[in-house]
């Protein structure tokens, strides 16, 4: 049956790449000020690594079953050191390690995102009145 | 949900409806046996592929309720893909009874 429903198969994948998009977004933007001491590691911006799924079905080999996410990266914990030497974390230098996040980057991301979910949403809303057409082929 | 226990009911019948015809005496030329996957064993499978959709529609509500849902757009395009497998369902039903009324209906 999931072969006749695969347009909506593959905007279910899509959907949930991008649902786990902007969880990533939201956990990068909620940790953009997560202060650590000057000698941990700071936090790591997330990134999903996306792929596509290519069941390759007989009906229509060379059409997948959208994307999915192969996996979460990890920037880097690098961080940016900072001098505030009132913080409670910082070291005999007065030094703390803030993360380096570029919210301007996350924004924009975020944006894309955002608009892919609703276009796989459109995609959706679409292939539903493409069947309900075809079921009312013949229908008096 | 009801639709499980209206599908189960229909298959069923099919079935039983199914088996019951080859004892049917055949008079004059001999019948032509049925050869490979009739049109049962098609409106069972797809009775069944339309049960199996309601299951996962009904059990995704189920979380959208005890809030255990994780991706709202699992439940909803779950619910689409079981409400057109539905009306597919019910087309290919309209189709076969009316087929069977015409039959029905020759006069000679």
């Amino acid at each position: 049956m999931s072969a006749v429903f695969s347009a909506l198969e593959s905007s279910r994948n899509g959907l949930s790449v991008y649902k786990t998009w902007l969880d990533a977004i939201a956990d990068n933007i909620a940790n953009v000020n997560t202060v650590r001491p000057a000698g941990e590691d700071a936090f790591a911006a997330r990134y999903v690594v996306a792929e596509a799924v290519d069941y390759g079905g007989a009906a229509a080999p060379g059409i997948g079953n959208g994307a999915r996410v192969q996996r979460v990266a990890f920037g880097s914990d690098e961080g940016r050191l900072v001098y505030s030497p009132g913080h409670p974390y910082a070291d005999a230098e007065g030094m703390i390690r803030v993360p380096d996040i570029d919210m301007n980057e996350q924004m924009t991301s975020m944006i894309v995102a955002q608009r892919s979910y609703q276009a796989n949403v459109s995609v959706v809303e679409r292939a539903r009145a493409a069947y309900e057409a075809a079921l009312r082929i013949g229908s008096r | 949900m009801a639709v499980e226990a209206i599908t189960g009911a229909i298959a069923s019948a099919v079935r039983s409806a199914g088996t019951a015809l080859p004892s049917l005496p055949t008079t004059g030329a001999q019948a032509a046996a049925p050869s490979g996957e009739g049109f049962r064993d098609m409106v069972v499978g797809a009775l069944d592929d339309l049960q199996g959709l309601h299951g996962t529609a009904d059990s995704l509500a189920v979380q959208a309720a005890t809030g255990d849902l994780a991706d709202v757009h699992e439940y909803t395009i779950a619910a689409t893909q079981a409400e057109l497998a539905t009306q597919l369902t019910v087309a290919v039903r309209d189709k076969a009874v009316e087929a069977f009324n015409d039959i029905m209906r020759m006069q000679f």
